[in-house]
């Protein structure tokens, strides 16, 4: 086959760029062992009941060591559980969501709380809510027939006068 | 011109002033390219005209029937706690919404246009596999009409057109409304991959002579951009709704988690055809738009390679998007910033398209008829949505309104702004030229200022409601919420757009019933379609144009075009011509019309429809399409004689 010569050329020269970048990435992988950051925690839905974070007396909001509010929840068709919590104003909470069946969103309106509910993986997000007030705590991800009514409230009062939570057990892993 | 003097190659030839034989010419053309008509001869057409024509008005139909299921969803929406439709009925009616008008309606429609305008443009008799064109619609006409008898008969799909896993498994969705859906899927995109096929090899090697691919109008362009992406981004979700399909019918565990499956598989093999699909119906508007932006501005484009490139690369960038739908997955950083990046950057050719039609404009004199109103009203639309997408392009305000009317109104405005309304622009562009009479102005000025009010009455108010949290596939919502007057609006708007598009098509349905007298060129258009009548006789061109310039008809001048001579005109030919500079080089003989291709979709159809019920359909079906193919492909005389036939 003739290729021309001036092609042929710019062939190797994108042999040669594809080669270059080929050796960056198994250098960095192998030799370096570099790897995309990644942090996938993976829980069996289908058992959440028995699991010793997610059980249904594990569930709700916790005080953690540092001071920090850890939530844990369990979205499901159609509702959050617990279906009402209440949080302290100026307070990092970190809230650990796992579905118990099918694809969830979860999305508290005006804050950056939004992540999806995979069923199989547990969703963490932390935020900090700056007011007061009543928060309406909604799944955006279509989830069936109830989805319009899979929502709860999140209470957040004044530092003060939150009724602290109690202390979170060390989770074994 | 008579076979005895057939004998030399096809060549270039100069326009000969006296053409005595031409009226018998025409005559012989026009009974070799004949496509039987009546109830039979219907389903055994093969011309690409006839397919593109089915394309466009079966389309339309399903954007219709779309749209009124969007007049219901807004009804329903129109006040709290309204109870004009069931939950049920609801999630029914927005998951056909949206996969009529992405499956049903978005890209058939731009095949359709393709398929049709494409070989006129090029200068072409026929496409290059007349029976796969029309095989590609009579399966797009089985999905179709069978996800809709199935929706009726009660069997409609409720998973959204996105069909989340798992709520899409049977354990969630018992009922065959959502096997329908994903077998439907699954067949439509042949019918995509088909046309895409089609096009490819129609555009690389069957324009005129002259027409190299520097000088190929930029809606061949970008119907070849647009070709190229579909096939690679239907396959990708042909595997995924087979997967569907194959968990949902023989309990496979592709997506199951407690089988071990994973159901973000799904989201990727899904989003990578979602999203390049939106591209996939972009890029033939941009084409539509650049074809109207010239002939109204009555002045070449600006920045022909530009425009060209911006194409292209939007093609390449498109497929680097996917991830920004999973924004809220939890995927690494590192990830979502490259999705950031590429979400972004696509703005940049996107935008090179849009300042080079403004250069075009500007200072020209411009002729306000309807086709440019719905152009204008694209830059209006488009840009602002193009401006919401780089928003939510950005992870952090992304998680904020992800699944909120924030993205309803963010993908109206660039669904709508990018393809309704070049579409509509088309429709009163092409209708003379493909049923040879003009769509009434009057009308098209009110269907424009309709559909241009109520679209932006409609989403406008959307952004507001999102950015509130109204989330996305609610039945219904609380009074106390405070989304009611923003969702009135919404809804008011929506009929007024409705009343715009009914304007349209009661317009289009008059002068489709009236005697053709559109004239051949009635905007003074620069391309290779309005050289010919209006609407085009069976055979496209009596003499193949030459091709001088980008601007074919403009450049012709006074000095007289050459046509191709050496062209049987007793059996289906067609020039072959190089891929870079359409040098004449090869005769093509194309098949004529048949009932196969009809047999062998319905034969797959039989194959799909009854894997439904039971696996042992799918060698049946087989064995019926490998029947349906040996009789669609069973040689045949082409006429001449055998020692010609050799000669080639």
């Amino acid at each position: 086959m003739h290729i021309h010569p001036l092609e042929r050329r710019w062939i190797y020269v994108v042999l040669a760029v594809i080669g270059i970048f080929l050796l960056a990435i198994f250098y960095t992988a192998i030799a370096r062992n570099i790897h995309p950051p990644s942090h996938i925690e993976t829980i069996d839905s289908a058992s959440l009941h028995l699991s010793e974070e997610f059980a249904e007396d594990k569930l709700g909001v916790w005080t953690q060591p540092d001071g920090t509010i850890k939530v844990t929840l369990v979205a499901a068709r159609y509702g959050f559980y617990p279906r009402e919590i209440q949080l302290p104003a100026g307070t990092q909470v970190t809230f650990r969501i796992a579905s118990a069946d099918v694809l969830h969103g979860i999305h508290i309106p005006m804050t950056n709380m939004g992540t999806m509910v995979v069923p199989g993986y547990v969703s963490e997000i932390t935020t900090t809510f700056p007011k007061p007030g009543e928060y309406p705590m909604l799944c955006n991800e279509y989830c069936g027939l109830g989805h319009d009514h899979m929502w709860s409230k999140v209470t957040v009062v004044a530092k003060e006068s939150w009724p602290a939570a109690p202390n979170a057990q060390p989770v074994r892993r | 011109m008579t076979a005895s003097t057939e004998t030399d190659r096809p060549g270039v030839g100069e326009q000969a002033s006296v053409r005595p034989a031409m009226s018998r010419k025409a005559e012989e053309l026009d009974r070799t390219w004949y496509s039987p008509s009546g109830f039979f001869g219907w389903f055994t057409q093969v011309n690409h005209r006839m397919i593109g024509k089915r394309f466009i008005i079966t389309s339309f139909i399903f954007f219709l029937m779309a749209g009124i299921e969007s007049l219901l969803l807004r009804t329903q929406l129109a006040v709290p706690e309204n109870s004009f439709l069931t939950p049920d009925h609801f999630n029914q009616l927005f998951t056909m919404h949206g996969s009529t008008m992405m499956f049903f309606f978005a890209v058939p429609m731009m095949e359709g246009l393709g398929i049709y305008v494409v070989p006129l443009m090029i200068g072409t008799r026929d496409m290059a596999f007349p029976r796969l064109n029309a095989f590609g619609y009579y399966v797009y006409l089985i999905a179709g009409v069978t996800l809709y008898a199935a929706g009726f008969l009660g069997h409609a799909p409720d998973g959204g057109w996105f069909a989340y896993v798992p709520l899409t498994l049977t354990q969630y969705s018992p009922g065959l409304g959502l096997d329908f859906w994903a077998t439907m899927i699954t067949f439509i995109e042949i019918s995509a991959l088909v046309a895409a096929v089609e096009l490819i090899v129609t555009i690389f090697k069957q324009r005129a002579p002259g027409m190299s691919l520097n000088r190929m109008p930029l809606f061949v362009w970008a119907m070849l951009v647009t070709m190229f992406m579909i096939v690679f981004a239907m396959p990708p979700l042909m595997v995924g709704s087979v997967m569907l399909a194959l968990d949902r019918t023989v309990s496979t565990h592709f997506f199951m988690t407690s089988g071990g499956g994973e159901p973000l598989l799904w989201q990727h093999l899904f989003w990578f055809f979602g999203h390049p699909e939106v591209y996939i119906i972009l890029v033939p508007a941009l084409g539509v738009i650049s074809s109207i932006v010239v002939t109204f501005a009555r002045r070449p484009i600006f920045g022909y390679t530009a425009m060209v490139l911006s194409v292209v690369a939007i093609g390449f960038v498109a497929f680097g998007l996917w991830v920004h739908h999973m924004f809220t997955t939890g995927l690494p950083t590192l990830g979502v910033s490259f999705f950031t990046a590429a979400s972004v950057m696509i703005a940049v050719p996107s935008g090179v398209q849009i300042f080079c039609w403004i250069a075009t404009l500007w200072g020209a004199k411009l002729r306000f008829a309807t086709p440019l109103l719905f152009v204008l009203g694209f830059f209006f639309i488009f840009v602002l949505g193009g401006l919401t997408g780089v928003m939510v392009a950005s992870v952090p305000f992304d998680t904020q309104v992800h699944d909120t009317y924030f993205l309803v109104a963010h993908f109206h405005y660039v669904l709508i702004g990018g393809a309704v309304f070049p579409v509509f622009g088309a429709i009163y562009y092409w209708f003379p030229k493909v049923f040879g009479c003009m769509l009434n102005e009057t009308a098209g000025k009110w269907s424009f200022v309709l559909m241009f009010v109520g679209f932006n009455m409609s989403f406008f108010p959307m952004h507001q409601l999102g950015l509130q949290g109204m989330p996305r596939r609610v039945y219904t919502y609380l009074s106390e919420s405070g989304w009611f007057e923003l969702s009135l609006l919404a809804t008011i708007g929506a009929y007024v757009f409705a009343l715009g598009v009914l304007v349209t098509a009661v317009d289009a349905l008059l002068s489709f019933l009236r005697k053709p007298d559109a004239p051949d060129n009635p905007w003074g258009g620069d391309t290779l379609e309005w050289a010919t009548s209006s609407p085009p006789p069976n055979y496209n061109f009596e003499d193949i144009p030459v091709v001088r310039g980008r601007w074919a008809l403009w450049e012709r001048g006074e000095e007289p075009a050459g046509t191709v001579v050496g062209l049987r005109s007793g059996r289906r030919e067609v020039l072959v011509t190089t891929l870079l500079d359409a040098e004449p080089h090869a005769v093509a003989i194309l098949p004529g019309p048949t009932i196969w291709p009809f047999l062998s979709a319905v034969a797959v159809a039989a194959g799909f429809l009854g894997f439904i019920r039971h696996p042992i359909w799918f060698p049946i079906g087989l064995l019926l399409t490998f029947v349906g193919f040996v009789g669609w492909l069973w040689p045949r005389a082409v006429g001449g004689s055998a020692e010609e036939e050799q000669a080639r």
